[in-house]
């Protein structure tokens, strides 16, 4: 299958018009809510000084899962990503209502610290950007800042178990003192995520980790979001279908700022309801 | 016609050979049906025939000119007859520049069959130079141009020709630079080298005194001379030392807020506010620290209890020259602090780090080797001041490490050395280029350190 990007959404307006008839009448989409979700969206706009970037979505994240986020380029996947650890805090003129329950918590809200909220909840952004450190210091930056450990010894257990979870330990147990820009695009993106469960995080973000890779890390890459999933409920914001459709269990799909639809991955991916949904994973859209 | 009209000439024909060659090279490209036709636009078969005009010609006569002197002077010293041969060198020099001035009318031929006879070949054979120069320039400028220009062909690579003389261009532009560097090196190496066989290198080195006070007769007394170099240098380090003291946590912490905190449109008033610091002149800085800063810091001293201040103390001078070098480190920071990724703050933050957190860890380690650059360039600019010194810190050079007393420092003993009736080869003058040799390679060793240091941690980030 190949999809091809086209400059102009075909007759949007009508369709979003009829997916918003959908959201209206109940409030939620439907398959937008679980059971005892760890992360909940609700009536999340965001602005850019004076563009909407993100109409209000409501949407659950259970726990132990793999969420996708998919949709066309400038639908607002990553905006929606970098809302729920705060990220856009620092970007200027960025604005956001509604809110987003964490732990039967509001995370916007005076007193919040986003500080620490980040630490529980790891990002992982679409190009590899590991730190101009060894390896070792890469992976042993956040529970060093975090001061997560007393000794050396721990420090060295939790980076050698990250560096195992990753699959890197291996590669790279031999020079862990080697600056981590040596290693390959994919090692290096597989060393951002062991920089990332390194503070233990509860949530892992994924900003389309494989989008600089090539299929084979990427395969490698995907095997560990598997393996990770036991432990963490994943985010990820994705361009490439196959792979949300491999590794998701639900899958959201985004147009122009509104979410249209979210289900089970299988029935996004078979039997969508809406006709933007299916434009676009059949490559007729997107 | 002169050297200037033949300048201008050689550009006229280079400017009319550019358009013969351009539209020549239209032509044979309407001949052949466009200029897709052409291997480059036309412009450039045009500059390359005014190139060949105007390269050629001007190199030999650059070249003619240098030799013309010296060729001449040696057929008329040959010519000389034997009751007239200069006996030295000094004196063959003698008769020329006499045989110069009066070619130039200044002075009168003097009496005498030789003088005339000399003078009458010198002015012949300098009119007869002056032709064939300007006939082989000219025949030269036009032959290589007409060459060129019959020589375009729609397949020639004019823009390759272009592009490797500019090479060249580029690549002698950057010679002159670190020639004119090794030129000035030598000059100061071969007046130090002098004054070191008048003064030994160890007592210039490790003296602890310094009076360079030379007798200029004879017989004059009290005026021994001792040249030690050590007090210059303590001077010297104290007061750089206190002004990077003063400049290095200014200047960084403010490059910090500018590039980290401040909103765009503080920063847009700030910056250039920070960086008119730097163009205030150095005599301006003298008076504030003569005027201002010295006897505060006097009254401030006396008045917790310290005795015998000086009004003119290396405190004064260093507090004075860190504020001036602020803008030198704050800028240069401020530019390579920006110029840290953003993937890098993200990554810092989404693992939970605090703004200052990131800056610590990792925008500063990343921008380090720039930082370090804006501080060697402070330090080079707070050991080369000179005014301020000069001004506000006095000449007496004793040796202290109080930095409450008055000091003096190389650049100002330089300064002092060559402003004074001695003449040029006696130590007292040559030893202004033993210190500037000296305090060359200390800002040589200075970069040396600097540069191992930014190897040693350097956080490449591309």
């Amino acid at each position: 299958m190949v999809f091809l990007r086209r400059a102009e959404p075909p007759q949007s307006s009508s369709a979003l018009a009829a997916a918003s008839a959908t959201q209206s009448s109940s409030g939620f989409l439907p398959g937008a809510l679980v059971d005892r979700p760890r992360l909940s969206a609700r009536d999340i706009s965001v602005y850019y000084a004076d563009v909407q970037a993100i109409t209000n979505v409501s949407m659950d994240v259970a726990q132990h899962e793999i969420l996708a986020l998919i949709g066309p380029s400038g639908c607002g996947k990553t905006t929606l990503l970098r809302t729920f650890n705060r990220m856009n805090d620092s970007v200027r003129g960025c604005r956001v209502t509604g809110n987003v329950i964490f732990d039967g918590e509001p995370i916007y809200r005076k007193g919040v610290d986003p500080v620490a909220l980040r630490a529980r909840m790891g990002i992982v952004f679409q190009k590899p950007n590991p730190f101009p450190k060894s390896i070792y210091d890469n992976v042993a930056y956040g529970p060093r800042l975090h001061g997560l450990v007393d000794r050396q010894a721990e420090l060295d257990e939790v980076v050698e178990a990250s560096l195992q979870r990753t699959g890197l330990w291996n590669e790279v147990k031999d020079r862990l003192h080697k600056p981590a820009l040596s290693l390959s695009g994919g090692q290096q993106q597989r060393l951002c995520i062991a920089r990332t469960i390194a503070i233990a995080p509860e949530i892992i973000l994924m900003d389309e980790p494989c989008s600089a890779l090539d299929p084979i890390a990427t395969a490698r890459i995907e095997s560990l979001m598997r393996e990770l999933a036991r432990n963490h409920s994943i985010i990820i914001v994705t361009h490439n279908m196959q792979q949300a459709a491999r590794v998701s269990d639900r899958t959201a799909y985004f147009h122009e700022g509104h979410l249209i639809e979210i289900g089970t991955t299988d029935q996004i991916f078979t039997t969508p309801e809406q006709s933007l949904t299916e434009d676009y994973i059949t490559g007729r859209y997107g | 016609m002169n050297t200037l009209q033949l300048t201008v000439l050689l550009a006229g024909l280079a400017v009319l050979f550019f358009w013969l060659g351009r539209w020549r090279a239209r032509q044979l490209a309407r001949v052949q049906g466009g200029f897709k036709h052409l291997h480059s636009r036309p412009d450039y078969y045009g500059l390359v025939a005014a190139l060949w005009v105007g390269l050629p010609s001007l190199l030999v006569l650059v070249i003619w000119w240098m030799l013309e002197d010296r060729v001449i002077a040696q057929i008329v010293l040959a010519a000389l007859p034997e009751a007239m041969a200069p006996a030295s060198a000094a004196q063959q020099e003698l008769v020329l520049t006499r045989l110069r001035l009066i070619n130039s009318g200044a002075l009168l031929v003097p009496d005498g069959v030789h003088w005339q006879q000399a003078t009458e070949q010198f002015r012949v054979l300098t009119e007869r130079s002056q032709y064939g120069r300007q006939a082989l320039v000219l025949a030269l400028a036009v032959i290589a141009g007409a060459l060129s220009w019959w020589r375009i062909r729609p397949a020639q690579a004019a823009r390759t020709q272009i592009e490797r003389l500019l090479h060249g261009f580029i690549l002698l532009c950057t010679s002159l630079a670190v020639l004119t560097t090794a030129v000035i090196v030598l000059s100061v190496l071969f007046e130090s080298l002098t004054f070191f066989q008048a003064v030994s290198p160890w007592t210039f080195l490790f003296g602890t005194q310094w009076s360079p006070q030379m007798a200029i007769r004879v017989e004059q007394i009290g005026a021994s001379g001792a040249f030690g170099a050590v007090p210059l240098f303590v001077g010297t380090l104290m007061v750089a030392g206190i002004a990077l003291v003063v400049a290095i946590p200014v200047g960084l912490m403010s490059a910090i807020y500018l590039s980290e905190y401040a909103r765009p449109g503080v920063r847009d008033v700030l910056k250039p506010l920070l960086e008119v610091l730097a163009g205030i002149p150095t005599v301006v800085y003298g008076f504030f620290a003569a005027l201002t800063m010295g006897p505060l810091v006097r009254d401030l001293f006396a008045g917790i209890g310290f005795d015998g201040v000086s009004p003119q103390s290396a405190l004064a001078v260093g507090l004075v020259m860190g504020v001036m070098i602020i803008p030198v480190i704050s800028s240069l920071s401020d530019d390579v602090i920006r110029a840290v990724p953003l993937s890098l703050r993200d990554a810092s933050e989404g693992l939970g780090a605090t703004r200052g957190e990131t800056i610590r860890h990792v925008v500063l380690p990343a921008a380090l080797p720039g930082i370090m650059g804006g501080i060697l360039l402070a330090t080079s600019r707070a050991i080369g001041e000179t005014m301020i010194v000069l001004m506000a810190a006095g000449l007496a050079a004793h040796l202290t490490l109080n930095p409450l007393e008055a000091v003096t420092t190389v650049t100002v003993q330089i300064a002092t050395l060559l402003i004074g009736d001695q003449a040029f080869d006696s130590p007292k003058t040559l030893a202004a280029f033993a210190l500037g040799l000296l305090l060359f390679v200390t800002t040589l060793v200075l970069n040396l350190i600097a540069l191992i240091i930014v190897r040693r941690y350097r956080e490449q980030y591309d």
